[in-house]
């Protein structure tokens, strides 16, 4: 690790103390953007390394990134097999915790946050579609997306929830269990679910992996209207080259580093891009 | 936070997984039930007991007798039947009657005895319905002179006598007979809870009865607007030294507390193995919520990923467990009526003769069954929710991860609560601090955190014990063996706390086994060399043989020796002691009381054998000489004659003259033992012995064979009715273990439909879910019986040495409970074996 290591802690104090001494509307100590100029990120990671196992056995998943995503856009992150990816959006999504560095949404550095306040922040801050396994089994798809808002001891915005539902097209199948719903159905209830509570940013961990093509295709074009038409900003994690081509922007990692980015990327574009990065 | 929330998700987690909600409500109930029984029937048998008692002495309102100095053991000695005539001249007196209640038993026609159904065969004294006693007239009329009686209405219609019929009875005085001219039955019941009586009037009862003029009390009805105080007061000024007069009230709360102090006993039995039920049903729940909360890890990493706080997942499991023990709880509250009626049922068929009870449901029921249901459920989801809450958000993608937050390794904690609770018991059973109830609290607390312990720290031993016991059946079974072997290896935490909840029950049946088995060696180290007597003559009814037995025995010149034994309650110092009285000449024949100083053949009058502890308690020897204060309040000072170091026969003796000197109460002989003489053979002995007691069919005669049999049989019982209390425990332990195997084979679906894919068949399918619930309820069962034998040998050592002198262990009884173990797992293998081998297989392969 060396110097570098010693830099991040650092940094990771820094940020710290600072969002601890006055947590919201911090100016950002303004993390360098790879890439697209935006004027707001809404979420990124600064110098963010992730190390798994001690010793011998220590696999590096992350690498200091440093990476930014813009608020308002829908943010695809790319790459192989074991190439760090999901780690990244776990880190990001205060899932998971980093090594060295910092990870932040909005204005808030998640390392400076209590369990209680992170969970605070996933329920009202943070929206996610997972690839599988995104419902609770025993409650109703209705259930589901007032979820976290429930947890939350609120009703959310009945109005906003009917126009989600009605987007996604769930009328008629809000009474039904998971069990009882198709795939993708089961996707757009977890959609919806991330939608429902207006979330700062949604993560998104290969929302289509199990859908086949045609109903995948529905489920990205429902979430990049999300972000067209109400705002929302989206990162999410693929391999498919198809669904990376409904992104603003599409951010390439291998070996735990940011290894390209693309904007406005068509399917041909990503496909290259894949290429130079096995050659 | 929002309680909204967590109510939702509890309960439509109840709902989805309602088998499961059904089996662990199931174990709870079960435990519930068994309180509830305890106390239903305790309350109950008291207020059937109590309303009797009051009943039966409702119309009494003074009553004479002779005092006590102090509470004994043997009864009251009987007063003179003249004084009735001087209180019936008392102002404000209206009924004097005087009552006697002694042996008399009722012969059938052909002369046989009639066995009574559970209670002692008494002869009352009865002046009819105009009397003071709670006696009530069935049919007929009250007998009058010499050569009437009634009978119990209960015995009359089951042997067949009726109205006109000449009955036989026989009494310490002989066998009489006279005409039943009715029945009669105590209060409104048609018997007397189990007894046999036959009545007569009172001046045929002293004659017949042979009370030599006396009678055992006086009853006394007041004129209407008498006062009581006054004629109390009056009727002292007239007795004579050492008789009292009582008012019908203290009559009734005496025998009140009586019932009350033998029914405690009975409650507090039974609460001890409802409580063990309790104990082992929170074993079971607990592990089953550990299992299921590993099951749906995912599900609550999912929640804790959306928003939802460590305290709300902790929540919502305490809240999934508060409705389960609510309704177990108010299963139980039902359940409990039926386990107090079978109770009831089990002990009467073993001879205990219960009345038939209303059913009592107090407060206190509700609020223990709450406590039990609740706590239990609540206590044993404690870790499983607290380790639930620390499930990481990221472990909803990674489960892997979130299997490391369950994972935590208690053992330390293990054997320090395992250690801490030998050390309890220790104390508690040996030291003995404070009064019975609080040491013996402390060693069974002691007790229970041992048996937690070990449940805990059973799991180091669980892997390489658990290969060693599934090595032959590996052998046997190929693979279905060898897949059954693993599986019960590979999660150690999981096996042995599936086996824990078998673990104690037979832990328990072990200790008691022990304990059995050494009590039986002490025993026959006993008969073989303290006692070398023939013959043992009891009375099976405990009521006492009538001295002419012993008197009959000892003129037989075929035996040697013969005495009789009797017992009389005395304070020394203050402290109430039991003294036995014998015929001296005789005892030193037939006892060998390991005799320190001085003589017993020379015992005389006013004369004491000491055991060697109050010798030295007192500071006694040969010649010195002790102040007592006899049961009836006569004074005495006894000279101690020898000092002996067996305590066979109790810690003080005296001959039957200094008895006789001190009491007037009714001679009855506890038991009789004699020896044969010198060249007389066995079978002439047997003869004459039975000749000699062939008028006294209530003498139960045994040789030192047929005594040591009785007494190794009545200890046998004693195992089986823990055997059988502890039953419902172990019935619930296998229930557990059937409950975690399914939930194991739910847990391995995929591998289950991967092996079917690959060719193992159903029934080798079915043969590998088996072994493995075997190999599992043994090592329960290894467990258990090598805690138990431990538990034993504490107890054993810990009982003092008259009781208990020698250890000794019983290898049929450890292999009739491995067997058992394995019929367990079988008898548990049921369902699950069947679940995992209906498994539909591409569904199995298709779960995630």
């Amino acid at each position: 690790m060396g110097v570098f290591g010693e830099n991040n802690a650092d940094v990771q104090y820094w940020f710290g103390r600072a969002s601890k001494l006055s947590p919201m509307n911090t100016p950002l100590p303004s993390p360098a953007p790879t890439g697209v100029d935006s004027p707001t990120a809404a979420s990124g990671t600064v110098d963010a390394s992730k190390i798994y196992g001690i010793g011998d056995a220590q696999v590096k998943a992350l690498d200091n990134v440093t990476v930014s995503f813009q608020a308002g856009q829908f943010t695809a992150i790319m790459g192989p097999s074991g190439s760090g990816k999901s780690t990244l959006l776990h880190c990001l999504a205060g899932l998971d915790t980093l090594t060295t560095g910092a990870t932040f949404i909005g204005s808030t550095y998640l390392a400076s946050l209590s369990d209680k306040e992170l969970t605070e922040l996933r329920r009202t801050d943070v929206g996610f579609i997972f690839q599988a396994f995104n419902l609770i089994p025993t409650l109703t798809a209705e259930e589901n997306i007032k979820l976290p808002m429930m947890l939350g001891g609120e009703t959310g915005d009945a109005a906003w929830i009917d126009q989600v539902v009605s987007a996604v097209k769930l009328d008629g199948r809000l009474k039904h269990r998971p069990s009882e719903l198709s795939g993708g159905q089961q996707q757009r209830v977890a959609v919806a679910r991330a939608l429902a509570s207006r979330p700062k940013i949604i993560f998104a961990d290969e929302p289509t992996g199990n859908l086949d093509s045609e109903t995948g295709a529905e489920i990205l074009d429902f979430m990049r209207r999300a972000v067209r038409e109400f705002g929302q900003t989206i990162v999410m994690v693929t391999h498919d080259p198809g669904a990376a081509s409904y992104a603003d922007r599409v951010v390439f990692v291998g070996d735990g580093k940011i290894v390209g980015d693309l904007a406005d990327p068509t399917v041909d574009q990503v496909i290259d891009h894949m290429k130079q990065a096995d050659s | 936070m929002s309680f909204r929330s967590t109510a939702l998700l509890a309960r439509k987690s109840i709902r989805a997984r309602i088998g499961r909600t059904v089996a662990i409500a199931f174990t709870v109930t079960a435990g519930v039930s068994f309180v509830v029984g305890s106390f239903v029937l305790a309350d109950s048998m008291r207020a059937t007991f109590s309303g009797l008692f009051n009943e039966l002495v409702s119309d009494v309102d003074l009553e004479v007798r002779s005092a006590e100095a102090f509470a004994g053991n043997s009864e009251r000695d009987p007063i003179d039947a003249s004084i009735a005539e001087q209180l019936s001249e008392i102002e404000g007196v209206d009924i004097v009657e005087p009552s006697l209640i002694r042996f008399a038993q009722i012969l059938d026609e052909d002369g046989e005895l009639v066995a009574t159904t559970g209670g002692p065969a008494l002869g009352y004294s009865y002046i009819g319905d105009a009397g003071l006693q709670g006696i009530t007239i069935k049919d007929g009329r009250a007998p009058i002179g010499g050569e009437e009686l009634v009978v119990d209405k209960a015995t009359a219609d089951r042997v067949g006598y009726e109205v006109g019929d000449i009955v036989s009875y026989l009494t310490d005085a002989g066998t009489h007979e006279g005409e039943l001219v009715g029945t009669i039955g105590a209060v409104d019941s048609d018997g007397f809870l189990g007894a046999s009586v036959v009545a007569l009037d009172i001046p045929t009862a002293i004659e017949k009865f042979g009370s030599d003029g006396k009678v055992d009390a006086i009853d006394i009805g007041l004129t209407d607007g008498a006062d009581a105080t006054a004629v109390q007061a009056a009727i002292e000024d007239i007795l004579p030294a050492r008789i009292e007069v009582i008012t019908g009230e203290q009559l009734a709360d005496e025998s009140q507390s009586d019932v009350d102090g033998f029914i405690s006993v009975f409650g507090t039995g039974l609460l001890i193995f409802a409580f063990i039920t309790a104990f082992i049903s929170a074993f079971i729940i607990n592990n089953i919520f550990q299992i299921t909360i590993g099951q749906r890890l995912r599900e609550l990493a999912l929640l804790r990923a959306v928003g939802a706080s460590g305290k709300q997942v902790r929540r919502m499991i305490v809240s999934e467990a508060f409705v389960l023990g609510l309704v177990a709880t108010v299963l139980g509250v039902f359940g409990g009526i039926g386990v107090s009626r079978l109770i009831l049922f089990l002990f009467n068929q073993a001879g205990a003769g219960f009345p038939d009870t209303e059913t009592i449901l107090k407060l206190r029921t509700f609020i223990a069954a709450a406590v039990v249901g609740l706590g239990v459920t609540l206590l044993s989801v404690f870790v499983p929710a607290r380790r639930a809450s620390t499930i990481p958000p990221v472990a909803a993608m990674r489960p892997e991860l979130g299997f490391e937050a369950l994972k935590k390794k208690q053992l330390i904690i293990g054997a320090i609560v395992a250690a801490v609770g030998v050390v309890m018991l220790i104390i508690g059973l040996f030291v003995q601090p404070g009064p019975a109830l609080s040491w013996a609290a402390l060693a069974g607390a002691g007790a229970l955190a041992l048996f937690l312990g070990v449940a805990s720290v059973s799991s180091t031993i669980a892997a390489p014990v658990t290969r060693a016991i599934g090595w032959p059946i590996a052998k046997l079974f190929k693979v279905p063996g060898v897949l059954a072997r693993d599986n019960v290896a590979r999660a150690p935490r999981r096996t042995s706390s599936s086996a824990s909840a078998l673990m104690i029950g037979v832990a328990l049946v072990s200790a008691a086994a022990v304990f059995a088995s050494s009590l039986r060696a002490t025993f026959t180290d006993i008969l073989d060399n303290a006692i070398t007597a023939d013959y043992i003559v009891t009375d099976p009814n405990f009521f006492g043989l009538s001295p002419a037995v012993a008197e009959s025995l000892a003129a037989l010149p075929e035996l040697e020796a013969v005495t009789p034994v009797r017992g009389i309650g005395a304070q020394v110092n203050g402290d109430t002691k039991g003294f036995g009285a014998i015929d001296p000449k005789a005892f030193e024949v037939l006892v060998n009381p390991d005799l320190q100083a001085g003589k017993i053949a020379g015992l005389r009058p006013n004369e004491v054998l000491i055991h060697t502890d109050p010798a030295g308690d007192l500071n006694k020897g040969v010649g010195d000489t002790i102040e007592v204060l006899w049961q009836n309040g006569i004074e005495g000072t006894l000279t101690v004659a020898g000092v002996y170091g067996d305590a066979t026969f109790g810690n003080w003796l005296i001959s039957l003259d200094t008895l006789e000197l001190v009491s007037d109460a009714p001679a009855r002989d506890f038991f009789i033992i004699g020896k044969l003489a010198d060249g007389v053979s066995a079978e002439a002995g047997d003869l004459a012995v039975a000749a000699a007691t062939a008028d006294f069919p209530q003498a139960d005669v045994q040789t030192n064979a047929e005594f040591r049999k009785s007494q190794e049989d009545q200890i046998n019982q004693l195992l089986l009715t823990i055997t059988i209390l502890l039953m419902l425990s172990i019935v619930i332990a296998i229930l557990g273990i059937a409950i975690t195997l399914a939930l194991g084979v739910f847990e391995r679906t995929r591998e289950i439909g991967l092996l079917r894919a690959v060719g193992m068949n159903r029934r080798q399918l079915r043969r590998s879910v088996r072994w493995e619930a075997v190999i599992v309820s043994t090592f329960g069962a290894l467990v258990g019986i090598v805690l138990g034998t431990f538990l034993g040998i504490i107890a054993s050592l810990a009982v003092p040495d008259d009781i208990v002198s020698k250890l000794a262990f019983s290898p049929m009884i450890i292999i009739v409970v491995l067997v058992f173990a394995v019929l367990a797992g079988l008898v548990a293998a049921l369902y699950p074996s069947f679940k995992a081998s209906n498994m539909d297989v591409l569904k199995a392969i298709a779960t995630d």
